[in-house]
């Protein structure tokens, strides 16, 4: 599903953000993303969706070769990825069911698919009670299942996710991990960039860990360490 | 269906949300595009005020509309047997006011003010010789004929309206064409400011997967709207050029020609497309300037 070969990243002023990263990620996997502040995770997802474009190295995401995608290609290349952030991205003038629907509406999905959709999404998030709210109104781990369900209502091949849990209490995380692990055993690949040691050595997953930009760890069933 | 629904609300909401700087680009737009408008219809207006002068007629004695028969039978003397006059054609009142009836079709009040006495009889002449010198030398010799009230000659006329119109029509065509620019401009900083104000949704667009048009289109058809509703505010103004200003030169006395100073029925319709085509396209490339410049997709 994703494959990086001898990956690098070089930001401007000569910050190697990644070096010669080589991963493969198989469809249905949950991988945890570890390492520092500065480590390279976000830039590793950041690839991923083409937000970024990498220096050196080979990228297939969802049996594309990233490097060599016209840019015009790249909103087809984001509808196969739903991307989840730490600070949930909602659209504040619109309610939690026109935060989802967007995600829908934008990508030109017919009103029929929206209607059918949404609600489906929402029953899953646990949020159905809460559709007409707006994201004002409502707690960070809510929130955060809002953005979650936005970035998942379009049935997507691989779910990132950048310190989804980062602003939540444990309780809360806890909630927002056995979202993921549900949307994970549907079949979708997610891949998760997080500081969140408890969740990591909870759950048991593969943990690859960064630092300085090399992969110095790789691990089926790892823990945070 | 959907997405023309789509389009619309954003277009419709951006535009209430940005409400003043919309309106400074739409009245921008409408006074240049009627400057653009008048300038064509002055442009036209002396084109067919020249008319008159065709067939090699080089110049027109104008009769007092009181000339009598003598005066007028002194000055036929004169073009029959006068050997520098190859031809001449005779517009009696009744013949001048038909042919005021037609020029003026289009507006009735204007006809039904005057009558045919009023109109003044005139004397369409060809001469043998068409140098400038010659016919300005006959033009004296019949201007000092008693019952002329004027001579207007084809060289001597024509430059002067030419020279009005061209005037007139250039000074407006250069403010028209700084106008449009600061249009344009102001379209610009318009569907910039909308961008900005729509900045969080347009990044979550592109994080789902929004096509680049998709995100484009609302704001190109903003500035396009921008334009469209400028050209339409200005469309009256043609109008008021028509049936006001052009009017009150074809009323004048002074100066005869003048009176064929109009546009043909249907050239103001004409000319309101062209500003719509104009403003519309004005508007399209002031936003996609700013589409290419500012929304990074």
């Amino acid at each position: 599903m994703i494959r990086l070969e001898g990956v690098s990243k070089v930001y401007k002023g000569d910050v190697t953000a990644l070096r010669e990263v080589s991963v493969e990620i198989q469809r249905g996997e949950f991988v945890f993303l570890v390492g520092p502040s500065g480590s390279g995770k976000s830039t590793f997802l950041r690839l991923l969706n083409r937000e970024e474009v990498a220096d050196a190295g080979q990228l297939m995401v969802a049996g594309k070769d990233i490097g060599a995608l016209r840019s015009w290609k790249v909103p087809y290349l984001r509808r196969e990825i739903g991307y989840v952030f730490q600070d949930y991205k909602l659209l504040s003038r619109k309610t939690v069911y026109e935060n989802v629907a967007f995600g829908l509406e934008v990508i030109g999905r017919p009103r029929s698919v929206v209607r059918k959709q949404v609600p489906f999404i929402l029953e899953l998030v646990g949020l159905t009670p809460k559709a007409e709210r707006f994201p004002g109104e409502l707690s960070g781990g809510e929130q955060q299942r809002v953005s979650i369900a936005r970035a998942f209502v379009n049935r997507p091949l691989i779910l990132l996710a950048d310190e989804p849990t980062g602003n939540l209490d444990p309780a809360t995380s806890v909630g927002i991990m056995r979202l993921l692990d549900r949307i994970n055993r549907s079949g979708t690949t997610v891949v998760m960039a997080t500081h969140d040691r408890g969740i990591v050595d909870t759950m048991r997953r593969r943990v690859i860990e960064l630092d300085r930009g090399v992969v110095v760890r790789d691990e089926s069933r790892g823990v945070y360490e | 269906m959907y997405r023309l629904w789509y389009y619309l609300r954003e277009t419709v909401l951006s535009i209430w949300r940005n409400l003043s700087l919309t309106m400074a680009a739409i009245l921008t737009v409408a006074v240049s595009l009627a400057l653009v408008g008048a300038s064509m219809m002055i442009r036209e207006g002396a084109e067919r005020a020249t008319a008159q002068f065709q067939e090699g007629v080089e110049f027109i004695v104008f009769m007092n509309p009181d000339a009598n028969a003598d005066q007028n039978a002194a000055i036929r003397h004169v073009l029959d047997s006068s050997p520098s006059i190859e031809g001449y054609n005779y517009i009696d009142k009744a013949a001048a006011y038909d042919e005021f009836e037609t020029l003026f079709a289009d507006k009735p009040e204007l006809v039904e003010s005057v009558t045919p006495d009023v109109m003044p009889p005139s004397y369409r002449i060809v001469p043998t010789d068409r140098s400038a010198a010659n016919v300005n030398e006959l033009a004296n010799q019949f201007a000092a004929q008693p019952g002329v009230r004027e001579v207007a000659t084809a060289t001597e006329a024509i430059r002067q309206i030419d020279d009005f119109s061209t005037r007139v029509s250039q000074a407006l065509l250069i403010a028209a064409v700084v106008l449009v620019g600061v249009s344009a401009l102001l379209i610009l900083n318009t569907v910039f400011t909308a961008i900005g104000a729509r900045k969080q949704e347009i990044e979550v667009m592109k994080l789902v997967g929004a096509s680049n048009w998709f995100i484009r289109i609302p704001f190109m058809l903003e500035g396009t709207i921008h334009g469209l509703i400028g050209a339409a505010m200005a469309i009256p103004v043609l109008f008021v050029v028509d049936n006001e200003v052009m009017a009150f030169f074809q009323e004048s006395d002074s100066v005869p020609l003048f009176r064929g100073f109009a546009v043909p029925e249907g050239f103001v319709w004409d000319t309101s497309i062209w500003l719509l085509i104009l403003g519309g396209a004005v508007g399209m490339v002031g936003s996609a300037v700013a589409v290419t410049r500012y929304l990074d997709v």
